[in-house]
């Protein structure tokens, strides 16, 4: 590999044009002759419907068409739900893309006003009169399960869209009954409510005369738009071309393919005419999919000397009212299964249960899964150590995974690929200054001051995944992914990927793999993707999946065209090809570097095709799709350092020190990039955000004043540090990272305040962990009320 | 949405009473009410314009009188919707005499939707009381036929 591209922290090519306004997004597309489309969203989180009257709409200015639930009937099919998790009695509620008769979370689609102006449609809403007949709503994951809730869906029995499972080990129930400590909690992982920069948004333009649609979309996997529309809409994949343009970040929101989506190119389809149609920032809050939402019941076994024994578990999930796209998937196989951790632990048993409620549909959120089972780990040893008076630090060592670098097998099923996670932990405590850290706060303590260091040791599961294990679990894809390397006559390439990258920056990390695989400079590689007309098939980016399958395929793409070339050179130094050796973009004789071939003398040869090996075909290009025989298991090693002022119960993050192993760092700029947002959100998550319905399931976080994002001015200089463990099975041994800074961020600023807050008597507050919350669980430990 | 609150009038509880179920009386007096036009049975037709916060719309919905016990109580039941929401509720309204005036006590709770419950949340019981107060200010004036004192 050339060692001056693969590795280096060039600047993202993405950026000049993202700074510079120059990008182009959905909705700064415009076709002639396009009308806009606008949503009646229900005000009522659970309602019959007992008539709509668009009379008045029709009439108003500029409106073209409006349709309700009974017009789009047989044209749209209900919005499908693609997990279908097995073995979990799993019962999928039809999601009527435009509501039939019953409306059940505010923000459920009720109408569609088709006008020449966006403002036209927007005013004509008004102007339809929709006869409510209000119906009681359940908000809670928990409530939803218990006898005498309101029902969602009234063939689904108790709410409850599937119950899930995991057994590993040893048996749970003896592991409990014999050990010599239990901690316990119950945590509530608050509904996070993603806030992408760009809202979700579609444009679709059918022309009727060939059947051909076209549609423009902000999504994060266009061939599962194009493969889920043909189905839903009932257009021929041949005819159906998909296109994710810029696309302003996704963080799992951006996955689903949406009702309104459909109901867009429906009325394209019907008016023979583009009709676009862009979220309101509003609508983003009430419609596009939530996060998290879990309330757990958690149990921990210890040996006295702080051995763990067994974890046990309990799980609401709330799933909103309707499954989204990958929904079932998330609190189930991305969460259950990596109840682990870094830990050697004997007997593990989780019953997760999804439930309906009156609430937006939960997706895919950074993490996804995997964070709210970092956290429920993390938090469990935190308390085995507060409870045995042990240091954190000493509890995480005595119960590791020791250090392997080709699989190790966990209770529940999984074989994680590599790690050495004692060493991520003792490389923190170095950087950190983790004893010193220790001392100030005792010495803080006698002074009154409350300072916590809260720890966070995390395994993830990413690079999704193997199909044939895809299949087993009831993903109704592939999870394999494709590229396509092309040399122009020039010697100019272009990669062609099934990947669709929105803000992870893999045109410019590809065009290195590229360089780093053929010698050529990251300039001259062109790196294409989200379209399906010209991307082979391919399944997306999420799961931090891109780079760790895209990105092998990408590379073993490369390795043929290098292969061929190598055939091409030898017949062009008349040597023998297994006579020719390889260095950095360059073929020649053994032990002759100076008469050489440069990959674009080759590509120029194999374009022109005038002097070829015999039996060797024109051009220079290469196709692999490449299916994992894995997943990727990157993991490190956090520490969050608190300052609780107990006065006004204010959490101070003074420090943040990360340490993260993703493998070889392709661009470790990039990586350094993923993994501050990554802590970020999960800070969000610890401290600040939080999605809140009222008992009527009222959306009360409906803005950006409501919902408290993460801000620069509340945080300290995030201090990144990695170590490398290359992962035996990927071509370039790389691991994800757009995930994991969440998935360890969450649990070591909460372990950091219960530390800072131990000396109060304070053992638990529920996130975020908001001034008024902190305050209130001092008051209450100190018996003040 | 929850809203209690109490308000002196310088009248006794009859006039205050009639005062308070005179429908010309209730839309000269309520901020932003264009109309309250009787569908009998003491139910009236209301059209009005109200803010909170940015969002501000036109309601129209039913008001209905029930419970009349002249001069101590009544209870109102509003029902209406517009294009920033939808209001439910029903305000229980006493009357009690005090010295030689009366105390009118307002006890309500309504479910709010819509863009004025997403936008607009924190306001509402702040912007209630405004319309409320605003409201028993103008009656005390027709009621004591003199100057508002508030």
């Amino acid at each position: 590999m050339s060692a001056t591209t693969f590795g280096s922290g060039i600047r993202r090519r993405e950026d000049p044009r993202l700074i510079t306004g120059n990008a182009s997004y959905t909705d700064d597309i415009t076709l002639p002759g396009m009308l806009h489309a606008a949503l009646l969203r229900s005000p009522y989180a659970h309602a019959r419907i007992n008539g709509i009257d668009t009379a008045q709409a029709s009439e108003a200015p500029g409106v073209v068409a409006v349709y309700t639930g009974a017009d789009t009937e047989g044209d749209i099919a209900p919005a499908p739900c693609a997990w279908l998790l097995p073995d979990s009695d799993l019962k999928i509620a039809e999601y009527h893309c435009v509501a039939k008769d019953t409306v059940r979370y505010v923000g459920d689609i009720v109408a569609v006003v088709v006008a020449e102006s966006r403002y036209q449609a927007y005013d004509a809403l008004d102007l339809i009169d929709v006869d409510y007949e209000p119906l009681d709503a359940v908000v809670e994951p928990k409530k939803a399960a218990a006898d005498g809730t309101p029902q969602l869906h009234g063939e689904i029995e108790g709410n409850q869209a599937f119950h899930w499972t995991v057994t590993g080990g040893g048996d749970i129930g003896e592991a409990f009954s014999q050990a010599e400590v239990v901690v316990k909690e119950t945590i509530v992982q608050q509904r996070l409510i993603p806030n992408a920069m760009e809202p979700r948004a579609t444009l679709a333009s059918y022309i009727p005369a060939t059947g051909e649609l076209t549609v423009w979309n902000t999504t994060q996997n266009p061939h599962i738009v194009r493969f889920l529309c043909s189905l839903v809409i009932g257009v021929p994949e041949d005819r159906l071309r998909v296109i994710a343009p810029e696309v302003g970040g996704g963080f799992g929101s951006k996955i689903a393919v949406y009702p309104a989506d459909f109901i867009t190119i429906f009325c394209s389809k019907k008016l023979g005419v583009p009709v676009k149609w862009v979220e309101s920032r509003s609508e983003n809050y009430q419609a596009t999919t939530h996060g998290r939402d879990h309330v757990q019941e958690i149990e921990l076994a210890a040996t006295a000397d702080g051995k763990i024994t067994g974890l046990r578990a309990t799980v609401w999930a709330g799933m909103g009212a309707y499954l989204s796209t990958a929904a079932p998937g998330i609190p189930t196989i991305l969460h259950g299964l990596m109840l682990s951790g870094v830990y050697d632990i004997p007997a593990i048993h989780e019953d997760v249960y999804g439930l309906y409620t009156n609430t937006t549909p939960v997706e895919a959120y950074r993490g996804a899964g995997r964070p709210e089972a970092t956290f429920m780990v993390e938090r469990l040893v935190d308390l085995l150590a507060a409870k045995l008076g042990l240091d954190p630090v000493e509890v995480r060592r005595r119960n590791f995974i020791p250090k392997f670098d080709n699989g190790h097998d966990v209770v529940t099923g999984l074989t994680y690929d590599s790690g050495n996670y004692d060493g991520a932990l003792n490389k923190l405590l170095g950087e950190s200054n983790y004893e010193q850290l220790r001392a100030e706060q005792a010495e803080a303590r006698k002074n009154g001051r409350y300072i916590g260091l809260g720890l966070s040791t995390y395994v993830e599961i990413c690079g999704l995944g193997p199909s044939q294990v895809a299949g087993a679990i009831g993903f109704q894809g592939g999870l394999w992914e494709s590229a396509i390397v092309r040399f122009h006559p020039s010697g100019k390439v272009h990669v062609m990927i099934g990947t669709s990258p929105h803000g992870q920056g893999e045109e410019t990390t590809f065009a290195q793999i590229i360089a780093g695989e053929l010698g050529v400079s990251p300039d001259d590689v062109k790196v294409i993707h989200g379209d399906t007309d010209n991307t082979p098939m391919g399944w997306g980016t999420y799961g931090s999946r891109t780079t760790a399958v895209g990105g092998a395929a990408l590379a073993l793409a490369a390795r043929k065209i290098r292969d061929k070339a190598k055939v091409i050179a030898a017949h062009l130094l008349e040597a023998a090809v297994e006579d020719m050796d390889y260095d950095d973009g360059k073929f020649f004789v053994k032990g002759s570097p100076d008469s050489s071939k440069t990959i674009q003398d080759i590509a120029l040869m194999a374009n022109v095709a005038w002097n070829m090996p015999e039996g060797v075909e024109a051009g220079l290009e290469a196709t692999t799709f490449y299916d994992p025989p894995n997943f990727v298991f990157p993991y490190g090693a956090h520490l969050a350092v608190v300052e609780v002022d107990p006065d006004s119960g204010n959490v101070d993050l003074k420090r943040y020190v990360a340490v993260d192993d993703c493998g070889p760092q392709i661009n470790p700029v990039i990586v350094e990039g993923q993994v501050h947002g990554g802590i970020v959100q999960g800070i969000g998550q610890a401290l600040w955000e939080e999605g809140v319905y009222d008992d009527d399931g009222q959306l009360l976080t409906g803005t950006m004043l409501d919902y408290a994002l993460p801000r620069a001015d509340r945080l300290p200089d995030i201090e990144v540090h990695s170590t490398v463990t290359p992962s035996p099975h990927h071509p370039l041994g790389v691991k994800g990272i757009g995930e994991a800074g969440t998935i360890a961020s969450t649990a070591a600023v909460y372990n950091a305040v219960i530390d800072a807050l131990a000396p109060l008597g304070v053992e638990a507050v529920n996130m975020p962990l908001t001034p008024e919350r902190v305050w209130r669980s001092i008051q209450a430990a100190q018996g003040r009320n | 949405m929850e809203f209690n609150s109490e308000y002196e009038f310088d009248a006794p509880p009859e006039a205050v009473f009639d005062s308070l179920t005179t429908p010309e009386t209730v839309a000269g007096c309520l901020p932003g009410c264009e109309s309250l036009e009787p569908l009998g049975d003491d139910r009236y037709e209301a059209a009005m314009t109200i803010g909170v916060a940015a969002i501000k719309g036109r309601f129209r919905g039913t008001v209905a009188m029930r419970d009349m016990q002249r001069p101590d109580s009544f209870t109102l039941q509003v029902d209406g919707k517009g294009s920033t929401g939808f209001a439910r509720g029903e305000a229980s309204i006493e009357i009690a005499p005090n010295g030689t005036g009366s105390t009118v006590a307002v006890q309500s709770s309504a479910k709010v939707g819509g863009p004025i419950a997403r936008v607009g949340q924190r306001l509402l019981v702040g912007t209630a009381k405004m319309v409320a107060d605003k409201f028993f200010a103008c009656l005390r004036k027709q009621v004591e036929g003199k100057p508002d004192r508030s």
